[in-house]
């Protein structure tokens, strides 16, 4: 009796303080490693003197380079009906809106395409079963992890003048096609970066669809294409409006891609934002910051007012059944099978096609011969003896210890954000665009945050403390991956069935044994997603392990695969850096294969 | 060694780890270790003759000086083989002097004892952003400041000395161009879609390229013809890296980028014609990378120890061959493939100090702003 009731007393004193315990982690890790360090750059752009100012907006809002027509409002509100007036006597024109604007019109054009590349690929990936579907699932999300100059690379041994996509071409009588230096290779680019997101999101949503509804609608009377439209639609959206949120944040702050592939003349906000960090203008940068991030929030702000009202339920039925992709002869007489094997050709050039090329270019020397020497040229480097040699195996044991640690970190941060997001009452909303922040925030900024707080440390009674090591690279890369949990996880947790909660609550189950035996197993795919994503996050990130590593001795994969493009010891080309990259690539594309493989155990 | 003492606890659970781990805290009582001008403090260890420096040399310097067979890694070896007592380490922060400038305003410690790969428009910035001194003045103190040929002093102060060099040109295809003889000739017909520049705003390279244009064509004109290069179809992209790449794979036929190429390419069956270097009006811009002593070093003897072993004739010749960069001391000659294939312009340019103070950072603004909204 004793026992039993001890038990039972500290399971109930357990779930009554687990949520509260992990919101107030949750925030202490946010408060350290994002919102103080953040928070002191940001407000570098409202202050002047030590007094609050508007100054510095004013200044940038009003410059016509950064807002075009629109800095009238700041500068002459009072021009504006008659310049209105003017531009329309004068016929037909665009009007600029300067750097801003041209930012968001690339961003949409990304998240266009992106939503375009993505969807087929999440509907193929659903609703057909094919010979290795689900590594392919696994390998959706490849692209997030690649240092954008890898992309250069594979992009332009793709897609420049002298590269497969024209050979191909020229082997149909086309071409040749000038893409790079274009809007639309940075876009393409871009697509690249963002349609897994999409793939991602939408396939787990869509695998979540309950088949029973489906039927019963079938059942009812309703069409297939009806049965669509009213009941697996309603599922996808949030998803899909999720990853063209995402995208749009990313791409709107996006900076390295544009200048390696489009250069200066596409150059968006970050592109300024950058410059100023560099010379140390950082007011100016801080109110870039801050205009970047009161869009961003904005927006994510409306969209998480819009998913709320989204009731889409699912009580843990069945998935709706695959389809073989390939029915024999029969393939090619089914239009919707030929369109997805045409979007598979497309999706074959935009998606391998790069990578293919990256792989390809870490064998092939600078005279277009086979060459071996740049994996050489990496065995060289791990026998190496020198100090301040840039080893590729500690590289690889450094990234895959710090995801693992990330993961650890974020896949619980993300559940209890989520679990925020769902529970929530009043104001919610508004705690859950605070807390999905770290996407809207330019990764610029944060690590000038976190070079000034953490590494130059911040004086408390006396004593300065800084922060680095690889704790703290563990907790910045939580930071930047679990919304990606929690963007994947709340609409899944959303749509349980309220009456299955109650249910098993009235059956005498603690609140966190229901989320444990009921609400768990639901989202597994959901949070198998987001994992997957933290790794992706976790692996691919290089400012704040930089910045926060101590020693040269500290360095992931892609910190190696920078410090070997400054590597002259082959002559001034990239191949020792792809050949890392080939190397970021398969140790990646086997870490994404493990999570599903073993996340796929808790699906139901 | 520095003073100070590390706190390291280990946290149980994550918020212990969060607020603990790898959070080290030191007294902010008061100023560094007092060192004078001098003498310096020099710690070391009992069996250290009076004179002979001992202890550990913390250089800061960007990363690819740094790594099997490069200049550092010869810097250091040979310094230690020289005095048994002495160790060289190497820091690379990743964002540079900015690293440093920006300790100093917020009153971080300045964790180095020396500087290696500065050039005029940082000495510049550190100066316009810091009221108190980085460096400290230390070209009186050392023996071979003098052997430095005079182009190349970048510093009024004396506290960055330079220890190499290198020359800014075009590198051109041959079999695609002609030679491109001016900057005027940039502007013809047949250069048009031809030149792959990099950004100014990041990228040392072509921050020196859009300075040799300033130099060509003054401050008022500049403008005007980077004005007539764009509309000949000039492309900029972020940096030297993907440039060259860019250029690698014949999106253009000229490139941005150093006199130094033919270093990499040359001998048996290597095509050359891929590699001229075309120096406009026969000029090159030079762009000398120098190294300075922090102030709040408490290793100053040490550190001008370590710079004058840095233009000695032999580390010259080994920094040049090692960094592919022309020496800074007059009259060594690295020989070998360098010498041979090392081009030096007819007639090196370059902006001093005093002509880039309170200028550098409008020029490349400006210029920047041009081409975006051009």
């Amino acid at each position: 009796m004793g026992a039993t009731s001890r038990q039972r007393v500290t399971g109930r004193t357990l779930d009554r303080l687990a949520l509260p315990a992990g919101v107030v982690l949750t925030l202490a890790v946010l408060v350290v490693v994002f919102y103080y360090p953040v928070g002191s750059v940001l407000a570098a752009a409202v202050s002047d003197d030590g007094g609050l100012s508007l100054a510095p907006l004013l200044a940038v809002l009003g410059d016509p380079f950064y807002t075009g027509v629109a800095h009238h409002v700041v500068t002459d509100p009072l021009s504006i009906p008659g310049g209105v007036a003017e531009w329309v006597r004068a016929g037909p024109s665009l009007p600029s809106f300067g750097l801003l604007g041209f930012t968001a019109y690339q961003a949409a054009l990304s998240t266009g395409a992106s939503v375009l590349l993505g969807l087929p690929g999440a509907y193929l990936l659903s609703r057909y079963e094919f010979r290795g579907r689900a590594t392919l699932r696994s390998l959706t999300i490849l692209p997030f992890v690649l240092p954008s100059i890898m992309v250069a690379v594979g992009f332009i041994a793709m897609f420049g003048r002298t590269g497969v996509f024209n050979d191909l071409l020229g082997l149909v009588g086309l071409g040749p096609v000038n893409l790079l230096f274009t809007l639309e290779l940075v876009v393409l680019a871009h697509a690249f970066y963002n349609a897994p997101l999409v793939i991602r999101l939408v396939t787990a949503a869509w695998e979540d669809v309950d088949a029973r509804h489906v039927e019963t609608a079938r059942a009812m009377g309703a069409s297939p294409v009806r049965a669509f439209w009213d009941v697996v639609l309603p599922q996808l959206r949030p998803a899909l409006l999720t990853a063209a949120l995402l995208t749009f944040l990313f791409t709107f702050m996006s900076f390295p891609i544009v200048l390696a592939l489009g250069g200066l003349q596409l150059a968006t906000v970050e592109v300024w934002l950058y410059a100023r960090v560099q010379n140390l203008a950082l007011t100016e940068a801080a109110t870039l910051g801050v205009i970047e991030t009161a869009i961003s929030l904005a927006l994510t702000y409306l969209y998480l007012r819009y998913e709320a009202r989204q009731t889409a339920t699912r009580a843990g039925g069945p998935s709706l059944e695959r389809r073989a992709l390939l029915a024999g002869r029969a393939t090619l007489r089914d239009p919707r099978r030929v369109a997805l094997l045409g979007y598979g050709v497309v999706a074959l050039l935009v998606f391998v096609g790069p990578l293919a090329s990256l792989l390809a270019e870490s064998v092939t020397g600078p005279n277009g011969a086979f060459t071996t020497a740049y994996y050489e040229f990496l065995l060289e480097q791990q026998a190496a003896t020198v100090s301040g040699t840039t080893r590729p195996l500690p590289a690889v044991r450094n990234s895959l210890v710090f995801a693992a640690g990330t993961l650890l970190v974020a896949v619980p941060m993300g559940v209890v954000v989520s679990l925020v997001a769902t529970r929530g009452g009043r104001g919610s909303r508004l705690a859950e665009a605070g807390l999905t922040a770290p996407l809207a925030v330019s990764g610029i900024v944060v690590g000038l945050g976190l070079l000034q707080v953490l590494v130059f440390g911040t004086v408390l009674a006396g004593r300065r403390y800084t922060v680095t090591g690889p704790v703290a690279i563990v907790l910045a890369h939580a930071v930047a991956a679990y919304p990606f949990v929690s963007r994947n996880v709340t609409p899944a947790l959303a749509s349980i069935d309220s009456q299955l909660v109650a249910a098993a609550r009235s059956l005498g189950a603690t609140r966190l044994r229901t989320l444990v035996d009921i609400e768990l197993p639901l989202i597994a795919a959901a949070v198998v997603a987001g994992a997957a994503f933290t790794v992706a996050i976790s692996v691919g990130e290089f400012d704040s392990t930089v910045l926060l590593a101590e020693g040269v001795e500290s360095y992931t994969m892609p910190v190696a695969l920078e410090r070997y493009i400054g590597n002259r010891s082959l002559g001034p080309n990239l191949g020792p850096a792809t050949a890392m990259g080939s190397i970021l690539l398969f140790v990646t594309a086997a870490s994404f294969v493990v999570i599903d493989r073993v996340g796929g155990r808790w699906q139901p | 060694m520095k003073r100070r003492t590390y706190l390291r606890r280990t946290g149980a659970g994550v918020a212990g780890a969060a607020l603990l781990a790898g959070c080290s805290s030191t007294d902010e009582s008061g100023s560094p270790d007092g060192s004078d001008g001098n003498g310096g403090t020099t710690t070391g260890t009992a069996t250290g003759t009076p004179g002979e420096p001992s202890g550990t040399l913390t250089v800061a310097t960007y990363s690819s000086f740094t790594g099997e067979d490069t200049a550092g890694a010869w810097l250091k070896s040979a310094f230690e083989e020289e005095y048994a007592d002495v160790t060289v380490e190497f820091t690379t922060p990743d964002n540079g002097i900015n690293q440093f400038v920006q300790r100093k305003q917020q009153g971080a410690p300045v964790e180095a004892d020396a500087y290696v790969g500065l050039n005029t428009g940082e000495l510049v910035r550190v100066d316009e952003q810091l009221d108190e001194q980085l460096f400290v003045p230390v070209e009186d103190q050392l023996e071979r400041a003098d052997t430095v040929e005079d182009s190349l002093r970048i510093d009024p102060d004396g506290r960055a000395i330079p220890y190499d060099t290198g020359f800014i040109s075009l590198v051109y295809d041959e079999d695609e161009v002609p030679d491109p003889e001016t900057f005027d000739s940039l502007l013809e017909p047949e250069f048009e879609d031809g030149l792959i520049a990099q950004n100014a705003q990041q990228s040392d390279p072509s921050r020196a390229f859009v300075l040799w244009t300033v130099h060509e064509y003054g401050p008022d004109e500049y403008l005007d013809y980077w004005d007539g290069l764009v509309d000949n179809g000039v492309r900029i992209l972020s940096d030297w890296e993907p440039a060259y790449n860019a250029y690698t794979n014949e999106e253009a036929p000229m490139v941005v980028s150093y006199s130094t190429d033919q270093v990499y390419y040359h001998g048996e069956g290597v095509d050359m014609s891929r590699h001229q270097v075309g120096f406009l009006d026969d000029q090159g811009y030079a762009n000398p990378e120098a190294m300075a002593t922090f102030a709040d070093s408490d290793n100053q003897r040490l550190a001008r120890e370590f710079m004058n072993f840095a233009l000695t004739e032999e580390a010259q010749a080994e920094i040049a061959v090692r960094n592919v960069q022309f020496p800074a001391v007059a009259g060594v000659d690295p020989g070998g493939d360098f010498g041979q294939y090392a081009l030096r312009p007819p007639e090196p340019v370059t902006f001093t100090y005093d002509e880039l103070a309170g200028n550098v950072g409008t020029w490349i603004d400006d210029w920047a702003r041009q081409v975006v909204s051009g």
